[in-house]
């Protein structure tokens, strides 16, 4: 817990000091990176917390951000629009969840699927409200009460704080009865119902959740990029946030959200020397597949039990040969 | 009252029939086994009871109470509890992290997203009280599935006894064990408070017999008697269909 | 009337052509327990590598044959290379195929690419069937009649062959069909390979109805996989149904309601999954 406590504190050092040694672009950059770390991290929370693998997350994400921006016409606070996209992205995914999590792995990834391409479509031929495939520009600016936040440095600051203020509002979460409860449910669903369960609550509770803060994130992204397209919706964009999950680690909650920061950094990274950047993401993926194992925290994890496991071994060496020196001068 | 009615029930697959008319009570602190060679619908009727499976006829009374259509894990919270014939715990977790989860599922607070779990006092002093009751407080950082087969099959039933259920059905708890550990288990049952009644399905006749009030047998998806083990072992129907052709009974 | 029954005619060619496609995806995933993510793709590229051929001025049917033997080729190179180290690995499988729609889709977008293309009719097929006022294009009737030509060849391949038995074996009980001595690995390729193909061959006879553009590939996927679900796993009827009702309401919809088609093919999708959870004619899942 301390050791926890001595990282988070590392990373906020790090999250403050960032945007003192990086350029503009690079400001810029970590704040996107710090979006999508919220949305990998909802989408964390249901795959490793849940085991429900959804290909349709995006929905959630487009919800949220087509929330602040035709509202946002409207009406002008930034925290009635954010809690807006919040409450609506929920209570979709409460809506659908509840017929979603009926099924079973297989059908729950292709249902969800199907369903992120049909907002997908509605975005697309509902002209009228979401701008069809022109997309729409976001009207307001970002205005926490103290004056609109206009400078990529005060967005910055804005988008870190929501994601750490997500990452305290996860760990609670996964660590809280119903949290704890949820995660039984993905490891013995039959028996958490003979223990006098209702594991579809559990199961609806994650995904309401989850699917808040994808709206979240979305929302956020609004003000950050300042126009949206259908293509926020896309099962493409799922696809590549379950991809930072994955690469991240699935069952820890701060892996999704390194996840998202190299797939971010290298997308932009590798598209400013090539066009070929879904090809190239395409073959790294399948490399990850066949030579990987378990995502970045996890070969942390492996590095550190490497290293100690060379120490002790060290140690059983010195302690046999000196066990077989007592025994000669004996 | 009996605590357990389970009157007339029926159950069939397609074209087979598991159970036909089976008629068993369970009176208040009563030790009642079931016996039966394999096939003769033993865990059915558990599945039925505890309505894993939906019964085609008949009904079942906990107290009373008509349970028949209820879900099963409406049944913890009426006072009963089962375990299952094949290990069936969250293998991942610890041995102390499988008792939150079977004790957290009576406690109000189990809908709770803030305050950790871990932070509620009495939970810790219930996990800790268990631990200590059987012994294995030294293995409560263990994960389940590093736990020798006996030690789990000693958690499936205290999983099934967290919720302190008037009714505990175990199925079979002396499954797959080496002889001195079904030996270890029959004491372990016969030291469970006579606040709570047993519904117990078993093979080993050693124990049905150490540990019986009451035995009713099962042939063929149909109760053959139901009575005291003196008079199931003097049962000449129960020799021929249950011992094979008028052996004794070794017990 | 007769705009109805042209109507009709093209709904059930769109269904036949779903069917295809997603008896290609529902015969990985029945036998294999893989969503082939990619197969949309394979679709997309069997009809670009068609596209080639005929504008090379090789005939359509040949065309049609190259384009099949090229994603049946694609799909055991991918299979023997990649998917047969994920078996029973699902979020692996998962990401291993979506990278392959990335990879395929990319270079199909490098070598091809983002125009809008078409394959033209076939000219033995390129004209009309009139009666009275209505005029029924041949082309439809033909890829109505080759959905219901295998759909029947499946239920003949699944019922009454060796190979039928082993696969539903297969499906059941993976350990007892490599006890009996049957290479599980050589069938799941030929699985592989024969549901690649009926990408492509829907991929093909899709070219003269719906074109051939980038993004068609997601469009694909998604219907298929409604289908599969709508059908029910494991289950030709299921999805032959599924796929027909599909396209009907498709087609209709986009008369009726030209902006919420897909709304109401996703709706269908809901409905039969909040009365049947395992589809109209899955295996109840116990």
């Amino acid at each position: 817990m301390k050791k926890n406590l001595l990282i988070m504190f590392l990373l906020l050092i790090a999250a403050a000091a960032l945007p003192f040694i990086v350029s503009e672009y690079g400001i810029n950059l970590a704040a996107e990176i710090c979006i999508m770390a919220i949305f990998a991290m909802s989408l964390g929370l249901i795959m490793g917390y849940a085991g429900m693998v959804s290909l349709g997350h995006a929905a959630f994400f487009g919800i949220g951000s087509y929330t602040v921006t035709i509202l946002g016409s409207h009406l002008s606070n930034f925290y009635l629009l954010i809690l807006g996209s919040i409450v609506l992205s929920g209570l979709v995914a409460l809506i659908t969840g509840a017929i979603f999590i009926r099924t079973s792995k297989f059908y729950f990834l292709m249902i969800t699927l199907a369903f992120g391409q049909l907002l997908f479509a509605l975005t697309w031929q509902l002209k009228d409200l979401t701008g069809g495939a022109d997309g729409m520009k976001i009207s307001s600016t970002m205005n926490l009460g103290f004056g609109d936040i206009v400078s990529p440095l005060g967005i910055y600051f804005v988008m870190a704080g929501a994601a750490i203020l997500v990452y305290i509002f996860l760990r609670f979460f996964v660590h809280s009865p119903a949290g704890k409860i949820i995660k039984g449910v993905m490891e013995n669903e039959s028996r958490m119902k003979a223990l006098g369960y209702d594991p579809r609550i559990y199961k609806l509770l994650a995904y309401s959740v989850s699917g808040a803060l994808a709206g979240f994130s979305g929302s956020l992204y609004g003000y950050f990029n300042l126009f949206i397209s259908p293509d926020l919706t896309n099962w493409m964009f799922s696809g590549q946030v379950m991809i930072m999950v994955i690469i991240g680690g699935v069952g820890t909650l701060i892996g999704p959200a390194i996840g998202a920061g190299l797939f971010i950094f290298l997308q932009n990274f590798i598209s400013t020397y090539t066009e070929r950047w879904p090809l190239i993401m395409g073959l790294l993926l399948v490399i990850l597949v066949i030579v990987g194992k378990g995502g970045i925290i996890h070969w942390f994890d492996l590095l550190r039990s490497k290293i100690f496991y060379r120490r002790s071994q060290k140690r059983m060496e010195y302690a046999q040969n000196h066990a077989q020196k007592e025994e000669v001068t004996n | 009252m009996s605590l357990l009615k389970v009157g007339n029930i029926s159950k069939s697959f397609k074209t087979l029939q598991v159970l036909q008319n089976v008629s068993v009570e369970v009176q208040p602190g009563e030790r009642h086994v079931i016996i039966g060679p394999n096939g003769a619908g033993k865990t059915t009727l558990f599945n039925c009871i505890t309505n894993v499976l939906s019964i085609d006829s008949g009904t079942v009374y906990l107290e009373g109470q008509e349970i028949s259509h209820l879900p099963s894990r409406k049944l913890v919270h009426l006072g009963m509890s089962r375990t299952f014939q094949k290990n069936n715990l969250f293998g991942n977790l610890t041995v102390e992290e499988n008792l939150h989860l079977a004790l957290t599922s009576t406690k109000s607070y189990r809908y709770q997203i803030f305050n950790a779990l871990l932070k509620h006092e009495d939970l810790k002093k219930d996990t800790d009280e268990v631990l200590e009751q059987w012994g294995i407080s030294s293995r409560r950082n263990v994960k389940v599935n590093f736990l020798s087969y006996g030690e789990q099959r000693l958690l499936e039933v205290l999983l099934a006894m967290a919720a302190k259920p008037k009714l505990l059905l175990l199925d079979e708890p002396t499954s797959g064990m080496s002889p001195a550990e079904t030996i270890q288990t029959a004491e372990m049952i016969k030291k469970l408070p006579r606040s709570v009644s047993i519904l117990i399905i078993e093979h080993d006749m050693e124990v049905v017999f150490s540990i019986a009030d009451k035995i009713t047998v099962l042939h063929h998806g149909e109760v053959i008697l139901s009575g005291t083990p003196e008079e199931v072992r003097n049962n000449e129907q129960v020799r021929q269909i249950y011992f094979g052709g008028g052996a004794k009974a070794h017990a | 009337m007769s705009i109805f029954s042209i109507q009709l005619l093209t709904g059930l060619a769109y269904g036949m052509l779903y069917f295809m496609i997603a008896a290609g995806l529902m015969i990985i995933l029945g036998v294999m327990n893989i969503v082939n993510l990619a197969h949309g793709t394979l679709f997309l590229i069997s009809s670009y590598i068609a596209f080639t051929f005929i504008s090379q001025n090789v005939g359509f049917w040949a065309a049609l044959l190259l384009a099949m033997a090229g994603t049946a080729i694609l799909g055991i190179i991918i299979e023997r290379l990649l998917i047969k180290r994920v078996y029973g690995k699902e979020l692996e499988q998962v990401l291993l195929t979506f990278g392959l729609t990335y990879i395929i889709a990319d270079t199909a977008k490098w070598i091809w690419g983002t125009e809008m293309h078409t394959i033209a009719v076939p000219a033995l097929l390129d004209s009309s069937i009139t009666m009275g006022s209505m005029v029924f294009p041949i082309y439809r009737l033909f890829v109505v009649l080759v959905g219901c030509g295998l759909a029947l060849l499946l239920w003949y391949f699944e019922s009454r062959t060796r190979i039928g038995a082993i696969i539903r074996a297969g499906v059941d009980d993976r350990d007892m069909v490599s006890a009996l001595g049957i290479n599980v690995g050589l069938v799941f390729t030929g699985v592989f390979a024969f549901g690649a193909a009926l990408a492509g061959l829907s991929g093909v006879l899709g070219g003269p109805l719906i074109g051939i553009y980038t993004g068609m590939d997601s469009e694909i996927l998604v219907t298929s996989l409604i289908v599969v679900v709508i059908g029910g796993l494991g289950s030709w009827k299921g999805s032959f149904i599924g796929a027909i009702l599909i396209g009907l309401i498709e087609t209709f919809g986009k008369v009726w309601f030209p902006s919420l088609s897909m709304l109401i093919v996703f709706l269908l999708m809901v409905v039969v999954l909040i009365i049947r959870p395992q589809g109209l004619f899955g295996r109840e899942v116990a």
